[in-house]
């Protein structure tokens, strides 16, 4: 007894004085993700990656709109939203303070405006993930004279392209007519 | 790999199977060097895993059932046996014994009646397959809770949505009744000693003294390998594994990806072999120091509890510093790990661990003189040897019956094998023994620490760009603070798993329970239960039932604790 009492003497005060005080974490401390919107593409990398699905994405077409949503009642701070994301646009903090007094603030949602197919007119992709295409085709050093070609392509929609493709197959083929009627 | 390669190591098993059991071997694969399945006939399963349990020093490491009928028209039963006892460690080996179960007669001879060890196994898969096992003397419910409806078997692969809830009824579960002049009933629970888990226990009790228990687990049952199976991508589930325990889930997690990257051939880089075994152990470090706290806070030593916890803290930091995460690690991915340990952070930890040490000398130094700690575990809670035989239990709570079974060593797994560490046991097979193998482990784990930090070689952490294989299947295992975990998973298409069974620690500690109880008294159950280190969330109420006056009476935990505490006024006593 004596022993343990000279080494609680000698030890002192083992408890920190929070919430009084700040705790200080480890730098690489995984805390709340923090959402930067305006580097945000909507690619939704990380809502694919994100394991216990934190991190949803969400399409209106009739508005136009890719809503981003974060719940960070689910987040179990993996940080796999970081680490998949292109931009860095989501990035774990050393944040851990993150109790709230209504679930609703657990909630944060962004949207983005999605592109219309300058073919059929639909809304398809968001502009800015069409944007970030191009310029990363073009800082991979595409020549000046392909860019127009690209762009034309990127501003159509999955369907479309997939039959403007189907239609020069077979215009090159010879066969035209019969794809037509098949495939429309 | 695949049929025709088998394994030399498992060659002299197989070798005296075919001859005891001539025609009864149908198949031989192999996983990897060290991991052979093979399929036999249905009949011919209990002779099999007896003879490899009890004559060539096997232990049951898992069971599972898989349903199958997409890929063969059958169910299938897997025994996983660790091979151990070879004077050369490098000739062990896991042999898994396989047998089909036909869809139209959904029933198999039941293996525990020739290896007790099989008992909570076949339960499960009673529960979970409704697959029948003939024979098995305790048929009743493991799993699923009382008011599961009968005919709804939750793993086969039509039987329900994972997120189906049937409504609840009231629960009515048969606890075994014991008899006889002078026995009380005592009721456990519902929540646990010393975790606050949930878990009944009943103590037949006659006095003070326990003649035997019964106990009802699952209580928090979270349906994890279904929702793996259904709505999980394999790369996510090394973060769900790791939330299995939360205490060892990072053995999980290591578990979990080493079947993966055994299943599918996938090369790990020594770096990562490295990092994964510095925070298995860094894990070890604050399991152990928390179960010697709680161990002293059972005896009525709380200070002792507190200066326990102040030193936790501290292997508690070296995880953060090396990980970013306190509990919850987060490093693993298929293939390796994310981050690096740089020299910084190195230093920084061989400083904790150098602090650690010497602040352990003085507290086990203090515990092991106090005189209640020693007359409390001295000689209680024995798991006899010959109880440990035949139900293969793991961890500390082995190794204090004088066993020296720990995967680390049995089959080597990350640098375990590259860092010269010994393995610890004693022999009193009682509460004492296996605190202390937990107090020495933690030294060995210093040493792991220590020479893994200083030898890691360098470069690359995570092996990147292999391929995904359907259906193809291995085992993953490591020894957590409490024991050996052992993963069984099977892929299959679209980037998820066709199944996946997790086996923890204590799900192999808790049959072995009961025959600890007999003998010791009431207040002792506590502490015998904190000895083996119980996990519930991996695998939790008291009723005492007094065989003499016929009553039986629901105690709370608080008491219960009290009672463990300061041994006097018994609740008993009514
Ligand atoms: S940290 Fe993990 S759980 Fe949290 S949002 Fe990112 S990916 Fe999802
Ligand atoms: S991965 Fe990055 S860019 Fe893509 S949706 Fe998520 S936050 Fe936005």
């Amino acid at each position: 007894m004596l022993k343990l009492l000279k080494k609680a003497l000698q030890v002192g005060e083992a408890t920190v004085e929070y919430p009084f005080k700040p705790v200080e974490v480890a730098p690489g401390f995984r805390g709340k993700p923090e959402y930067n919107f305006d580097r945000c593409i909507a690619c939704g990398a990380c809502a694919t990656a994100c394991p216990p699905n934190a991190i949803t994405m969400e399409y209106d077409l009739k508005q136009g709109t890719k809503t981003w949503n974060i719940f960070y009642g689910r987040c179990i701070f993996c940080g796999r939203c970081e680490e998949v994301c292109p931009t860095g646009a989501i990035a774990l903090t050393t944040e851990f303070e993150l109790a709230v007094a209504s679930k609703e603030d657990l909630y944060y949602r962004a949207e983005v405006q999605l592109r219309k197919c300058s073919c059929c007119g639909e809304y398809f992709a968001p502009s800015r993930e069409l944007e970030y295409v191009m310029s990363t085709l073009e800082q991979s050093g595409l020549p000046e004279g392909d860019r127009q070609g690209w762009r034309q392509l990127l501003e159509k929609c999955p369907q479309c392209r997939r039959r403007q493709a189907a239609v020069s197959v077979a215009e090159a083929t010879g066969s035209r007519d019969r794809v037509q009627g098949g495939g429309q | 790999m695949g049929q025709g390669s088998e394994s030399k190591r498992a060659q002299k098993y197989i070798k005296d199977l075919r001859s005891k059991f001539p025609g009864a071997i149908l198949e031989e694969s192999s996983q990897a060097p060290d991991q052979i399945t093979v399929t036999v006939k249905l009949n011919d399963l209990p002779g099999i895993v007896e003879e490899l349990y009890y004559r060539h020093n096997g232990w049951l490491s898992t069971m599972l059932g898989n349903d199958e009928r997409e890929l063969n028209g059958c169910f299938a039963l897997y025994y996983v046996l660790s091979m151990e006892g070879n004077s050369n460690k490098r000739e062990n080996t896991w042999i898994t014994v396989k047998a089909l179960v036909p869809e139209k007669e959904p029933q198999f001879p039941s293996v525990t009646p020739r290896v007790p060890a099989a008992v909570w196994y076949e339960r499960e898969v009673r529960d979970m397959f409704g697959l029948e096992p003939v024979g098995i003397p305790d048929a009743r419910r493991l799993v699923l809770p009382d008011d599961w409806p009968d005919n709804l078997h939750p793993l086969r692969k039509d039987a329900m949505d994972y997120r189906y809830r049937p409504e609840p009824v009231e629960e009515n579960y048969n606890f075994i009744e014991v008899e006889g002049e002078g026995i009380v009933e005592v009721p456990l629970g519902p929540l646990h000693i010393t975790s606050d888990e949930p878990g009944h226990f009943r103590l037949f009790v006659d006095g003070e003294y326990i003649v035997d228990a019964d106990y009802r687990l699952f209580y928090v049952h979270r349906g994890m390998e279904k929702l793996a199976e259904n709505r999980m991508d394999y790369d996510q589930i090394t973060f769900l594994a790791e939330r299995i325990c939360g205490i060892c889930g990072y053995a999980h997690s290591v578990a979990y990806a080493a079947a993966v990257e055994t299943a599918n051939g996938i090369e790990v880089p020594p770096r990562a072999q490295y990092i994964r075994t510095i925070l298995l152990e860094v894990e070890r470090l604050h399991s152990h120091l928390l179960n010697l706290g709680l161990g002293a806070h059972l005896v009525g030593f709380d200070s002792g509890f507190m200066h326990f916890f102040r030193v936790r803290e501290k292997a508690m930091q070296m995880a953060e510093i090396l990980t970013g995460g306190r509990k919850t690690y987060g490093i693993n991915l298929i293939g390796g790990v994310r981050r690096d340990i740089f020299k910084e952070e190195r230093d920084q930890v061989l400083r904790l661990i150098a602090e650690i040490r010497t602040e352990l000398d003085e507290l086990l130094d203090i515990l092991i003189n106090t005189p209640n700690f020693i007359s409390r575990t001295q000689g209680v809670g024995r798991l006899e040897r010959q109880v440990a035989r035949d139900f293969s239990p793991v961890g500390p709570n082995m190794r204090g019956s004088g066993y020296a079974r720990d995967t680390r060593a049995d089959h080597p797994y990350g640098a375990y094998d590259r860092v010269s560490w010994e393995v610890i046991s004693k022999d009193g097979c009682d509460v004492l023994s296996r605190e202390l193998v937990r107090a020495a482990e933690l030294y060995e784990s210093f040493n792991i620490i220590e020479r893994c930090l200083t030898e890691m070689p360098p470069g690359p952490v995570l092996t990147e760009g292999f391929a995904y294989k359907p259906h193809t299947f291995a085992l993953g295992y490591t020894e957590a603070p409490r024991g050996e975990n052992v993963h069984w998973l099977m892929t299959g298409n679209n980037q998820k798993l066709y199944r996946w069974r997790v086996r923890a620690a204590t799900y192999n500690n808790w049959p072995a329970l009961r025959y600890m109880f007999r003998g010791n008294t009431v207040s002792d159950a506590p502490l015998i239960v904190a000895s083996i280190d119980p996990c519930y969330s991996c695998t939790e109420r008291v009723t005492m039932v007094d065989v003499r006056k016929k009553k039986a009476r629901t105690i709370e935990y608080k008491e219960l604790e009290r009672y463990c505490r300061e041994r006097k006024y018994s609740p008993l006593k009514f």
